[in-house]
């Protein structure tokens, strides 16, 4: 039974933990560049220098004391993001999508008092939702609306694109749609759906929920397949120029699609997760080889490679 | 990638075996030194009385030799100061001094263990001179009962001797005058001058032994039996039974070469109590003087030369890295979730003192406790640091009220609480919090749960008394646990919980 379930899941080439840790975190991600990745503000900071569009930052706060200023700095804002620069899995992000003289008006609905918010910075400060519990800064930024693409597939929150880039080259994606379970957060773990996507074409396949293959959006019943994502060759264009930016070979890529912006880097995860084998119903591992296969003109550039990843991982290609 | 580790995985193998090789081959140590062993438990004690001149007792003790092993000797020597000498094939112990007026209590005791398959395998005795107490006459006399043997092979002719002590003489029947003279003979000596006798006639090297039958039994008196060489090996002779007996001997030399198994100058001996009991011990305590008495380099290193006190902490410090290789084999290899590496392991060193229900009882409770509390103190808006102190002091309260419950009810397992890894409890309280938070209730239970398991898992190996001690006796054994440890962090296959994850794959090749 183990044995079928191991040569069932090596035929599909499908990639798990342990290898993913040993054999491309640890081999194409130097450790010296992991700060880059996971300090967001660092990664925003990067991509502007390269001219890869973010959202906008609107302030970045280190300390303790200018918490007292946040009622002053917020004014000017009717609606923000408010994030952690080291956390993790979406923890510690608040959307604000409206700002009156109550207080702040969650994603959610929810109204929280401006003290209430200013305790969550204090709390981002002191490294709570940090990767190593060590001190952190939190900043805030634009809100993003997304196109209305998926707004009849996503419940609350923000639907992002997910690619995974290896060697420079974009390997696999997919959309994640929050759910109701997911609090308007896009994080697969948190009951978000990840869709697949085809990569010679960008439209959707099936999806992913809680390791259930889904058809349909769980809350709002509408089928996640075949729709076509917008801006898709300059997002896997983004996705193939943040390798050579950061130095990291081995990269999940979060971007989203600001209604007017198009294309946006949220940030980049140097140990992305596995999940979305499934939602595409395909192994990286697979994909990992064909590109170490491959003839090496094919890295010279981002588009080449974008240009070999649209050729080569297309469905029609791979069937 | 894979070859660096693998090569050091196998040279951290290699190493360990060496040292554990040696150790077993050139130093002699049971390669399981767990394993039990039957092994006698011999005592002796007596009551020295002796006058104004000093007083000289001298025991014949057993020693090591290919035979036997002799270990954990204790003696009892009163204000009397003890000795031990060779003299020619016995080990004696001296005791001398003058005596206080109501006597001295001198006492000895050994485990012994007899290795039947080598014993008195010896290299053949000298030729003994006839009895000195025996007339001319007396030794022709003999020499004429068996010379019609003298072509049998020796020991066919010391069992027609035998026979001959419980007056059968085979045929041909000797002359019936000499038979006469033995009998004359028997009634003037005794029957172990008239075995000596027969044997030195007969050209068989023989020598007397004193010691014990071995069997559970209490004695105050030795027993004496004739050692008879037979070109290969030492036969032992029953004089008085006219006995061979079988192999393997039942039999605990003290003295040999006729000396007395215990002699007094100057003095007397009363209440000479000799004990025999069997007893099952493990294979190391039979080693554990040796070694302690070595100077070879890796005796004189060896964690028994710790101090007691200390060695216990050792005896499970020398188990933790087994726990992590749990860990690493449940994360790795099973994917379960745990909180951190290290609080199972330390969970599991608490459940030693706690027992394993309370420690878990006591684990669930603080952490459920402490989460009610953190959900409360959210409200407050601590910052960090300062909450975590809120929690940490939180968890001290809960381990005193349990101390002082524990003391109330006389329950101890409740007072060696202290003992629980209060910073990593703290931590786990912080870390459940935010898994509810973030993942929900069940994400949170289940990683309590797994890391209750491994402790549990941890705490069951810490606990197996064979693997304490082969670790301790053999503490390069953790570089094979290291090597393990390194051939899991090469490991590239499938979680087996990751199988189960990607179960859309299963009918799809």
């Amino acid at each position: 039974m183990i044995l079928k379930a191991v040569r069932w899941l090596r035929e599909v080439g499908v990639l798990g933990m342990n290898r993913r840790n040993t054999e491309y975190i640890m081999r194409f991600n130097p450790r010296s560049f992991f700060p880059l990745v996971d300090d967001k503000l660092k990664t925003k900071q990067l991509a502007k220098a390269h001219q890869i569009p973010t959202p906008p930052l609107y302030h970045v706060i280190e300390h303790h004391g200018d918490i007292r200023d946040l009622g002053k700095l917020m004014s000017d804002h009717q609606e923000f993001v408010v994030k952690p620069a080291r956390g993790t899995g979406g923890s510690g992000i608040i959307l604000v999508s409206n700002h009156t003289e109550e207080g702040f008006t969650k994603q959610n609905g929810e109204v929280i008092p401006l003290k209430d918010l200013a305790y969550h910075i204090s709390d981002i400060l002191s490294g709570i939702y940090s990767l190593e519990g060590l001190e952190d800064r939190a900043f805030i930024e634009a809100l993003v609306h997304p196109d209305t693409v998926f707004d009849a597939i996503t419940y609350l929150g923000v639907p992002d694109i997910r690619i995974i880039v290896y060697r420079g080259v974009p390997v696999m994606s997919m959309v994640r749609l929050p759910t109701r379970a997911s609090d308007g957060k896009a994080n697969l773990h948190r009951g978000a759906i990840g869709v697949g996507i085809d990569m010679g074409e960008g439209t959707t396949l099936k999806g992913v929920h809680r390791s259930q293959i889904v058809t349909h959006h769980p809350d709002t019943n509408k089928p996640v397949t075949g729709m076509q994502v917008p801006h898709w060759e300059s997002m896997l264009l983004i996705a193939a120029r943040t390798g050579d930016m950061t130095g990291l070979e081995y990269l999940g890529v979060d971007l989203v699609i600001d209604r007017e912006r198009g294309p946006l880097l949220l940030e980049l995860n140097a140990r992305p997760g596995l999940q979305i084998q499934l939602a595409n119903q395909a192994g990286l591992l697979r994909r990992f080889e064909l590109i170490d296969n491959a003839p090496p003109e094919i890295f010279s550039t981002p588009e080449i490679r974008v240009a070999w990843a649209l050729d080569t991982f297309s469905a029609r290609t791979l069937n | 990638m894979k070859r660096p580790a693998t090569l050091l995985a196998v040279a951290l193998l290699l190493l360990s075996f060496a040292l554990i090789g040696y150790r077993v081959i050139w130093l002699k140590y049971p390669i399981f030194p767990a394993a039990p062993q039957k092994v006698w438990r011999l005592s002796m004690d007596a009551r020295v009385t002796g006058g104004e001149k000093e007083t000289t007792v001298m025991v014949g003790l057993p020693f090591t030799d290919r035979g036997q092993t002799v270990a954990e000797e204790r003696i009892r020597s009163g204000t009397l100061p003890f000795n031990l000498l060779r003299e020619g094939l016995n080990q004696i112990g001296v005791w001398s001094g003058v005596t206080s007026p109501e006597g001295e209590v001198i006492g000895y005791s050994a485990t012994i263990q007899v290795r039947p398959s080598h014993s008195l395998k010896a290299k053949a005795s000298t030729f003994e001179p006839f009895p000195l107490n025996v007339q001319e006459e007396d030794q022709a006399l003999a020499k004429r009962l068996v010379e019609k043997w003298d072509p049998l092979p020796p020991v066919d002719r010391l069992r027609r001797i035998a026979a001959a002590m419980r007056g059968i003489w085979g045929s041909p029947p000797p002359d019936g005058q000499d038979v006469r003279e033995w009998s004359a003979f028997l009634e003037k000596h005794s029957q172990l001058d008239a075995v000596l006798l027969l044997l030195r006639a007969a050209g068989l090297p023989a020598r007397v032994v004193e010691g014990l039958q071995l069997a559970e039994s209490v004695t105050d008196s030795t027993l004496t039996w004739v050692e008879v060489w037979t070109g290969q090996e030492w036969d032992c002779l029953r004089p008085e039974k006219g006995e061979i007996h079988q192999k393997p001997v039942p039999l605990l030399p003290l003295t040999t070469n006729g000396l007395s198994a215990t002699r007094v100058i100057n003095g007397e001996l009363s209440n000479v109590r000799w004990t025999l009991r069997r007893e099952i011990i493990n294979q190391w305590r039979m080693q554990f003087d040796r070694i302690m008495r070595s100077n070879r380099f890796l005796d004189r290193w060896s964690l028994f030369r710790l101090p007691p006190e200390f060695q216990r902490t050792f005896r499970i410090l020398i188990l933790v890295p087994i726990g992590a290789l749990m860990i690493c084999f449940l994360r790795n290899i099973i994917g379960f979730p745990t909180f951190g590496v290290f609080l199972p392991v330390l969970m599991a060193l608490a459940f030693r003192n706690t027992g394993l229900a309370y420690g878990l009882g006591i684990f669930w409770g603080v952490v459920l406790f402490g989460y009610v509390v953190r959900r409360q103190i959210d409200k407050l808006r601590l910052l960090l640091v300062p909450r975590l102190s809120v929690i940490l002091t939180l968890v001290i309260l809960c381990i005193i009220f349990f101390a002082l419950l524990g003391n109330k009810l006389g329950l101890r397992e409740f007072m060696a609480v202290g003992l629980l890894p209060f910073v990593i409890l703290t931590m786990t309280i912080e870390r459940f919090f935010v898994i509810v938070e973030e993942a929900g209730a069940r994400e949170a239970l289940w990683t309590a749960a797994g890391s209750a398991g491994v402790a549990v898992i941890t705490y069951k190996i810490l606990q197996l008394e064979p693997f304490q001690l082969t670790f301790f006796v053999y503490p390069e054994l953790l570089f094979v646990i290291a090597a393990i440890q390194v051939l899991l962090g090469r490991n590239t296959g499938y979680r087996l919980l990751e199988l189960f994850r990607f179960r859309g794959f299963w009918r799809s090749p």
